[in-house]
């Protein structure tokens, strides 16, 4: 569908850059392609909305018509006659001689209200499409009402489906005198199904003449319910035939129209001349200009039904196709302009790396600087794994390793295979993951506070974003005074720009102070268990340990950081002993990461009973 | 707490008829521009300065020097730029080479240290959430003081080098404004503070006291010291079911005042190995009518003979505190003294009594010899 501008004429090498840069287009259309995979079975939700709203036009219904000489109000008026009311009513109830109609829609049919000049006056109602009418036709229940009341003047423009009615305008109490007709639907039904024209989706018009008999009708408006009942005289020869009112109905099917596109040259001419042009003319159409390779070459393609050519939903308008491209592909920016023959849409990419989610070869994107602003005012810096690297992260990569390798691999079958794709996956290999227990690790991280001695491999790759980013944030957090978050304490510049991370200074000493008041609180445990508790708790907090994958590194790390002191109080490794033997129960801890525990543990008692010099 | 006692163990209640042991007469009168005035503090850490004090109302801060004869002399005054801050406590401290501080806070949140001697100010303090509610100095160690606040925090400061060395609050802390707090005379490390949860929290730095002493000798940024902060006090007391605006430390006992018209005085047993529990005996009451508003505060003279109150009438009660059953010394009333005291001062051998009022008066009672 993309027709090459061939203006620029390129070597071999430019030609494969070009198609490298055109390539940038292409990997939305892979997500997407896999969202939409997806959402077979579970739509998004906007997209929902637009197909709803698309759904309904697309909704075959019936259009019906109903009109009048427009004599007939004269005529009716010189007999102190309202203007005939025209209701499409259900039959409710039908005991004895009355008869209970109920209506949502009414017109009034008055001379005002049609066209300049015609001879007909029309009232419109809309019906459910043909095969969902019919039970309801066949069961007889529908009929169109005409009804005229006497001595009642009834208004221009008076609206009989709002809510309601007034008063006044009806004798009150809702009774009055009147000449009413009916047309049962059913027979309509017959003859538009029997109609020729109306299968063909044409119209099928239908003249009946009515009786108009005297009668005595009440209206009644209550909230939704609106009812008009209608009492039959119960002597039928005193009913009085007003007139016989001849009625024209129309019907015509809606919606069906817009289902093929080719529907719009069926009725207009078009000279075949122009036919190389008819795929333009086309409403739905939309051209697509794709500018790329520093935007020296432009490549088209055209989408129908208004559809995105990323996302493939269709808009319904071009309005709707606009606000989709300017709120869901944020990577391109994009004009719009619209001539007589048609639309085109001009699509570029935007150049702001900071926002950029294509990543070059090579590049993991999971080490990259991820941006995040929670509240628009807050400036925060970006997050920085520099501080994260004296927790023990690597472990956590290395369990999680091969299933997240697995996750990636699957989707690369979905996806189309491209350059673009292959980056992701050397990028997650090439994380080498760290050893477990490193005794180095261990002390540096237990004695300090701040930056820890090991730095990992991408935190180097780390500092490039914050250097990048130094300027702006640096001149946001010169501007006003910041205060220690616990503390209330002002603080100084230099505490601010540091690289350590101020967020919750929990303060070690006060944890501390703290975590052995409240486990004083126990009366059920003895001394030793209680400093167990203590140490373990301590060292959790000053190495966070959160993760249940932890627990098995901060096990051996525990019993070489507090081996020595552990062995010299046999209660205290019972203690221990008994709490690793409580992490194995619950799966936390395995057997060999004990052994390993309880072999380290043997060897400080060995020294410790024979010192070695 | 209160209610019930076993036989024996009645709170002893004090008779409201003075014995006229000792009687004041009015000397002297100023009134001190028109706002409320909501302390007045003699300077008990210095003894060549014992007959000066300090008065604070709206944004400013006197001293002044009680003089024979009943002659007030106005030393200094001090006003806040901000014409906004309305200071409700003064206390006197002092530096480490014995220059005397005047310490005022109040509605700002932060407290002034002002050097009296050179008379410029010599620190600032910012760290309470809202305003400040009491100031009381450590007279065993000038250079330390509490402030109360309304931010429910209790903070200990080092006014010689700006710190802020402890605060005290947290789960176990206030869960309103505290609105008194002071210092055990004795022992160092033990302060009682009260508030608006109606409780008397009794609490202890001996945890922190190296930071205490590493406060003295800190040489970088007072923002950098590391500030602890006690969460749990070792003794809760429910004495009262008001706000308690006053308290004050009695040698081991605790004389602490509600809006329910009496100052009570009452022994808290606390347990040191286990904090948190611990008994209350209430010992005896000291009743003070009319005194049913809250901030009004009580003072007493440097050897805790006697304690001077004043009430919303504009009376002051004068209650002998080292008697059993009470004994009422004096009742001072002044027909023209009928604005709410809000607080009194005792000089340091009770011969005067100073009173500052809600119309911004001050009131000099001097003691005459009875026969």
């Amino acid at each position: 569908m993309c027709r090459q501008d061939s203006r620029v004429r390129l070597s071999a090498e430019e030609e494969m850059e070009a198609e490298e840069s055109l390539s940038i287009y292409c990997k939305p259309v892979e997500l997407y392609n896999i969202l939409q995979r997806r959402a077979i079975r579970n739509p998004s939700f906007l997209q929902r909305c637009l197909r709803y709203k698309i759904q309904a036009k697309h909704k075959r219904r019936i259009q019906m018509t109903i009109s009048l000489s427009a004599t007939v109000n004269e005529v009716l008026k010189s007999q102190n006659l309202s203007p005939i009311c025209i209701f499409l009513a259900r039959l409710v109830s039908n005991v004895e001689y009355l008869a209970v109609y109920r209506f949502s829609r009414g017109c009034v049919l008055d001379s005002s209200a049609g066209v300049e000049g015609s001879t007909q006056i029309q009232a419109h109602f809309i019906l459910p499409e043909i095969n969902k009418l019919a039970p309801e036709a066949k069961s007889g229940s529908l009929a169109i009402l005409l009804v005229s009341w006497v001595g009642v003047e009834i208004p221009l423009g008076t609206n009989l489906s709002k809510g309601s009615l007034d008063p006044n305008l009806l004798p009150s109490a809702g009774g009055g005198y009147c000449f009413w007709g009916k047309i049962p639907l059913e027979s309509l039904y017959m003859s538009w199904e029997n109609s020729p024209n109306f299968s063909l989706g044409q119209r099928a018009e239908i003249m009946t003449t009515v009786n108009m008999n005297s009668c005595f009708s009440k209206l009644s408006c209550l909230n939704e319910d609106k009812c008009i009942s209608v009492q039959l005289p119960c002597n039928p020869e005193t009913v009085t035939t007003l007139q016989q009112v001849q009625v024209t109905i129309s019907a015509e099917e809606m919606g069906a129209k817009e289902k093929s596109p080719y529907n719009s040259y069926i009725c207009s001419d078009i000279p075949s001349s122009s036919l190389s042009h008819i795929i333009r003319l086309r409403a739905g159409n939309v051209i697509f200009n794709y500018r790329y390779y520093n935007n020296k070459l432009q490549r088209t393609e055209v989408t129908e039904d208004f559809s995105c050519p990323f996302c493939l939903v269709k808009c319904a308008s071009f309005k709707g196709l606009r606000c989709h491209l300017s709120s869901s592909h944020d990577l391109f920016n994009f004009e719009f302009w619209v001539t007589e023959e048609y639309q085109a849409v001009n699509v570029s990419v935007k150049t702001d790396t900071w926002r950029s989610e294509a990543v070059a070869d090579g590049v993991d994107p999971k080490q990259q600087t991820f941006s995040f602003c929670s509240k628009p005012l807050r400036r925060r810096r970006p997050k920085n794994l520099v501080q994260n690297a004296k927790h023990v992260h690597p472990l956590v990569l290395e369990s999680e390793l091969p299933s997240g390798v697995c996750e990636l691999q699957d989707k690369a079958d979905d996806a189309h295979s491209s350059k673009g794709d292959k980056a992701y996956f050397s990028g997650v290999s090439s994380a080498t993951p760290q050893s477990y227990a490193d005794p180095d690790c261990v002390q540096s991280i237990s004695g300090s506070n701040l930056a820890p001695s090991t730095m990992l491999a991408f935190a180097k790759t780390r500092k490039l974003s914050i250097e990048r980013s130094d300027p702006r944030n640096c001149a946001l957090l010169r501007k006003r005074q910041f205060f220690h978050s616990h503390r209330a304490q002002p603080m100084a510049l230099e505490q601010v720009l540091s690289e350590r991370d101020s967020e919750d200074e929990v303060d070690d000493d006060v944890a501390d102070f703290e975590d052995r008041r409240m486990l004083d609180d126990f009366v059920d445990v003895t001394k030793d268990e209680k400093l167990m508790m203590h140490m373990w708790n301590s060292f959790v907090r000053k190495q966070r340990v959160l993760a249940d994958g932890h627990i098995p590194w901060a096990c051996e790390a525990f019993s070489r950081l507090h081996g020595p002191d552990l062995v010299h109080n046999s209660a205290l490794i019972k203690c221990w002993r008994l709490f690793m033997i409580k992490l194995w129960n619950h799966g936390l801890l395995d057997a060999r990461t004990m052994n390993n525990c309880n072999v380290f543990l043997e060897q400080c008692q060995s020294q410790d009973l024979c010192p070695k010099s | 707490m209160s209610g019930k006692f076993t036989i024996g163990s009645e709170p002893v209640m004090g008779l409201p008829t003075p014995s006229k042991k000792r009687d004041y007469r009015v000397t002297n009168r100023l009134q001190e521009g028109k706002r409320p005035l909501y302390a007045v503090v003699f300077n008990f850490i210095d003894s060549r300065h014992f007959n000066v004090f300090a008065t604070v109302g709206g944004n400013r801060v006197t001293v002044y020097q009680c003089l024979e004869g009943g002659v007030i002399a106005v030393l200094q005054s001090y006003v806040d730029e901000d014409k906004d801050e309305s200071f409700y406590t003064v206390t006197w401290a002092c530096s480490i080479d014995g220059m005397p501080f005047v310490v005022a806070g109040g509605l700002n949140g932060i407290l002034r240290v002002i050097d009296a001697g050179s008379e410029k100010i010599h620190k600032s303090f910012v760290g309470h959430g809202d305003s400040i509610n009491e100031i009381r100095t450590q007279p065993l160690k000038p250079s330390l003081v509490v402030s109360a606040s309304k931010d429910e925090s209790v903070r200990i400061w080092n006014v010689h080098t700006g710190i802020c060395i402890l605060i005290f609050s947290g789960a176990g802390g206030h869960r309103n404004e505290v609105l008194s707090v002071d210092f055990h005379p004795s022992d160092i490390y033990r302060i009682a503070s009260c508030g608006m949860d109606n409780t008397v929290k009794i609490w202890s730095m001996k945890e922190f006291w190296t930071y205490v002493e590493k406060s003295f000798t800190w040489t970088d940024l007072p923002s950098k010291f590391p500030t602890k902060y006690v969460q749990f006090p070792v003794f809760t007391a429910s004495i009262h079911s008001n706000y308690v605006d006053c308290n004050r430390w009695l040698g081991d006992f605790i004389l602490s005042k509600s809006v329910d018209n009496e100052i009570v005085l009452w022994e808290p047993k606390v347990k040191d190995q286990s904090p948190g529990e611990g008994s209350v005996d209430i010992l005896q009451k000291y009743p003070v009518p009319d005194c049913d508003i809250w901030f009004i505060k009580f003072s007493c003279d440097f050897h805790y003979n006697a304690a001077a109150i004043g009430n919303r009438e504009g009376k002051i009660f004068v209650w002998e505190l080292q008697s059993s059953p009470p004994v009422l010394i004096a009742r001072l009333t002044h027909a023209q003294s009928k604005s709410p005291i809000r607080q009194t001062a005792m000089s340091f051998d009770g011969s005067t009594i100073l009173s500052c009022c809600e119309d911004g008066t001050i009131w000099r009672w001097d003691a005459v010899a009875t026969s």
